[in-house]
């Protein structure tokens, strides 16, 4: 519980209708510590910081809240929820600027009206509009999140507003390099951002898609000109990654997207009966790892050069494309699924309320694969068991920026409330994690392994970062980097980066 | 019922958000994006569906406490059923369900909010729901419609509490009853006899009370020989159709007029003589849209291990049948009128704000959800927003008077009226 002179002083700033430590507030936010503050501007949220400096009480900021971690001592959550304006939107400089409260889905809405769109994570697009870090299907064109992020104003730990980028030099959101200062780094250390700058691209789609239909299956009565959805599978991996890799150097996809079955399966399907026994289909028809792509063209050549570049490719790499996908009405499905990203909640959470994820970003190919085929291997004898939700253990992921970088994930979709199942999806995470630093694979996201393990692998960075941690949030109250495993409480077994054991400072 | 029977529903949820929006697909305009009225004014998580879930879960695995800010997030939601449209667009469980149920448990174990006290205190007294003096079918004078007490008769209509004791409504019952006529429907009314359907009190969090008034409108029906209740009221409708069928009450057919007028319209019974030049947009009540799905009689478990599903498989009320298209093909009977969409409509339909009991509760909550229609409606370019529940056009007319803003607030039967 915070001080109560403390809680007034937040009372004074954000209005009382703005915070709550009550029992039932706490509940909704998953954390018997939390102190929820809703600040309704940039202004509000630098007062609340500086009143948490000044008790010396930790702070965490949240945009949608889809994956959250709580801390185990009293701290203040600013929930930026009513910072939800798209503040600009720059066609000619192809850069949108919103606040943290924005959705994807609200921002690409508009820009699909400009013929524009958007990096959006994976996650969903009821997550931030922020790019921020974390992938997503449309990253063969649009990037990754942390290559999206562009001038950024920033609260720091301290409560002192910077403005990074061409923001502090010329008012202007460009940038996120300068001419002035740039932390891109830096600001995935604490802090909270308010508005950023992010990178759009160009969509060769409708302004919007015409829907018919009701909830949950729309559906799209006409495909847009010049599109074209296929799901392809490969006899190998090797097959596979080529594939891949000539899409990207060619250049001719708008989203390539490396689902497994099962993800195939559920984006398609409006229920969990109807999903398993579809998956049951998929698995029949595919020859092995597979990937869906989206061919755009721009104009009917543009297209029809595109198509016959995927032919080619798809005949060179022996793909074999999935019948099922290119019955229209499935293509369409995947199309609007895909392209607005709206069924990551069918993917990972409809069959047993959560998933617990192992992933590299930035890189795909060789190495993390390999890793997390071996990762496949340890889920499916969980499959086996019935610990996790049999859906034949693929690992997925995608190319990102024509194939210059790449994504590599696979889950374990389980029941969190089920004691067995929830252990048996913490031990593989771990075991996985310790498995890419001995095999030296990947080094596994922060927070899942402790910082001392993980640390000197990586030229003990965690030393540095403690460093500069230091530096902007000397009383040690910040936003604190942490990893959760979504829809589960189940985080504080693993140790955070920055995790501190006991009562707040 | 009980909350307790839905504690698996609430711990798949999985914090994801999607309850607070409509769905992602269909979101065409950051500005109508929104779904949950309560949580896009309250802001807490705490507010939106998911929210409530979470701290259903929560109390019920340690105890519950009914702090002020507990009371007010159960009874500052709607009940409207928007979360739950959007939540099932992706998920297979139930999540409006729990939160009725978050409700009832509430004031089951005495924690109600004093007005509905009071409204319920209306009802165990009047047999009403609304203040208002005089007769309940003061609104049937000098229209000689049968009395169902004393003739039987194949239809059974249903005015509803708000129509009957607000003369602003008494508009609404009259046009149905002359057009009833006009049809040579074979139909009557209970007159001080009719009582409320007990729907609005369900709402409110009083199950006995909806009990009691089910029971006796079951033998009001009963007595009257009626196969069909008519309502012209979506919160009745929703008792009758739904509720009463959920609790095993259903003996009747029940539809909503908007239905039966499109049946007569078709048949030519009811004849459209004259065009309507109008720009109208239509909005969906939630209970007579999403809400008024059929209910669905489900008797299985759970199957065992980790998957969320059921034997047999569950099928799951997402809101997509509930009565659309006989309002709309209505109006599009009507020569000359031209019906403009809002961005959020059918299943994903904002509320007016009289859900829930809101509008008692807490009127300027209410207000509020009900101005933000109307901004959604000016935008349509509309003249009229036309509906099909006095509730709504209630909370509509008071967002038109509150903005004064050049807009009128019809019900689909005055709509009509004006064509025969």
């Amino acid at each position: 519980m915070l001080p109560r002179s403390m809680y007034k002083e937040i009372e004074l700033v954000v209005g009382p209708e703005n915070v709550s430590d009550d029992i039932s507030i706490k509940y909704a936010y998953r954390s018997p510590y939390v102190t929820v503050v809703l600040p309704g501007s940039t202004e509000e949220v630098q007062a609340v910081v500086k009143i948490c400096n000044k008790y010396k009480v930790p702070f965490k900021a949240q945009s949608t809240g889809w994956s959250f971690y709580p801390p185990e001592y009293d701290f203040v959550l600013l929930d930026l929820r009513r910072m939800d304006r798209i503040i600009e939107i720059d066609e000619k400089n192809m850069y949108a600027v919103c606040e943290p409260g924005v959705i994807a889905a609200e921002l690409q809405a508009e820009l699909f009206k400009r013929g524009l769109t958007c990096n959006i994570k994976g996650a969903g697009s009821n997550c931030t509009a922020l790019a921020l870090s974390g992938h997503g299907h449309m990253g063969i064109t649009t990037s990754t999140g942390d290559r999206n992020d562009l001038a950024t104003e920033w609260v720091t730990d301290e409560g002192e507003i910077i403005r990074l980028g061409s923001l502090s030099s010329s008012g202007e959101w460009f940038c996120g390099d300068g001419p002035g200062p740039s932390l891109r780094a830096i600001i995935r250390s604490g802090g909270v951002i308010t508005k950023q700058a992010t990178k759009v691209y160009h969509w060769p789609g409708p302004t919007y898609y015409d829907l018919k239909g009701s909830s949950p299956q729309y559906i799209l009565l006409e495909k847009p000109a010049n599109f074209m959805v296929r799901y392809f599978s490969f006899p190998s991996i090797e097959k596979m990654l080529e594939a891949e890799l000539k899409i990207g150097e060619s250049e001719i996809a708008f989203e390539l997207m490396g689902f497994c079955p099962s993800m195939v399966s559920s984006n398609i399907t409006t229920s969990n009966e109807e999903d398993f026994t579809t998956l049951q289909e998929l698995l029949k028809e595919v020859q092995g790892p597979g990937f869906m792509v989206i061919i755009a063209g721009n104009y009917p050549e543009d297209f029809e050069y595109k198509k016959k570049v995927l032919e080619q490719i798809i005949k060179e790499t022996s793909g074999k494309s999935l019948k099922i996908v290119e019955d229209p009405k499935v293509e369409t499905t995947l199309l609007i699924q895909c392209t607005r990203i709206s069924a990551s909640i069918r993917e990972t959470f409809r069959a047993g309320g959560a998933f617990a994820s192992m992933m590299v970003q930035g890189q795909r190919y060789d190495l993390h694969v390999r890793w997390l085929e071996e990762a496949a291997e340890m889920k499916r004898e969980l499959i086996r068991k019935g610990l996790v939700i049999a859906d034949e253990g693929y690992q997925f992921g995608w190319a990102e920026e024509n194939a210059h970088l790449g994504h590599t994930e696979i889950f374990c979709r389980y029941n969190p409330y089920d004691e067995a199942s929830l252990k048996a999806v913490q031990e593989w995470v771990r075991k996985v994690a310790e498995r890419a630093l001995e095999g030296c694979f990947a080094l596994p996201r922060p927070g899942i392994l402790p910082v001392e393990m993980v640390g000197p692998r990586m030229s003990n960075y965690h030393l540095w970062f403690e460093k500069i941690k230091e530096a902007f949030d000397p009383n040690y109250i910040g936003g604190l980097t942490g990893f959760s495993y979504v829809g589960v409480d189940s985080a504080s077994d693993h140790t955070s980066l920055y995790k501190r054991k006991g009562p707040a400072p | 019922m009980a909350i307790e029977d839905y504690e698996g529903d609430m711990k798949m949820c999985c914090r994801c958000s999607a309850c607070k929006y409509i769905p992602l697909q269909m979101i065409r305009h950051s500005k109508f994006s929104d779904v949950c009225p309560s949580i896009a004014r309250y802001n807490f998580h705490a507010y939106s569906g998911g929210g409530k879930l979470l701290i259903g879960r929560e109390m019920l695995a340690k105890g519950f406490e009914y702090t002020d800010r507990f009371l007010h997030i159960v009874f500052n939601c709607l009940l409207c059923g928007a979360c739950d449209v959007s939540c099932k667009y992706a998920m297979d469980m139930e999540v409006l369900l729990p939160i009725s149920e978050l409700r009832m448990k509430c004031v089951e174990n005495g924690n109600t909010h004093p007005t509905f006290e009071k409204v319920i205190n209306l009802l165990r007294s009047k047999g009403k729901m609304v203040e208002g003096e005089g007769k309940r079918s003061e609104w049937a004078e000098g229209l000689n419609i049968k009395d169902v007490r004393r003739e039987k008769v194949e239809v059974y209509y249903h005015a509803g509490c708000l129509s009957s004791y607000n003369k602003e409504y008494h508009h609404i019952p009259r046009t149905v009853a002359k057009m009833l006529k006009e049809a040579g429907v074979n139909f009557g009314i209970a007159y001080e006899g009719e009582i409320c359907c007990g729907g609005r009190a369900h709402e409110m969090g009083y199950r006995e009370d909806f009990f009691n008034q089910a029971m006796k409108n079951v033998e009001i029906v009963k007595r009257s020989g009626a196969r069909v209740i008519v309502t012209s009221c979506a919160h009745c409708y929703h008792a009758f159709k739904v509720l009463y069928d959920r609790y095993g009450f259903k003996e009747f057919e029940v539809l909503h007029i908007t239905e039966l007028l499109e049946k007569l319209i078709k048949e030519g019974r009811i004849k459209i003589r004259n065009s309507l030049a109008l720009n109208v947009t239509y909005h969906d009540p939630c209970y007579l849209g999403r809400l008024g799905e059929a209910w669905i009689h489900f008797k299985g478990k759970k199957l065992p291990g980790i998957k969320f599903v059921f034997d047999p498989p569950k099928t799951y009320r997402r809101g997509a049948h509930g009565v659309y298209n006989p309002p709309r093909e209505v109006l599009r009977m009507i020569p000359g009128l031209k019906i403009y969409e809002m961005e959020r409509k059918k299943e994903y339909a904002w509320c007016c704000g009289a859900g829930g009991g809101v509008s008692e509760s807490n009127p300027d909550f209410a207000l509020w959800t009900a101005e933000r229609r109307l901004e959604e409606a000016m935008e349509t370019g509309a003249t009229v927003i036309v509906t099909a529940c006095p509730w709504c056009e209630q909370m509509l007319k008071k967002a038109v008077a509150s903005r004064g803003v050049d807009l009128q607030v019809w019900d689909v039967v005055e709509v009509v009226e004006r064509t025969i």
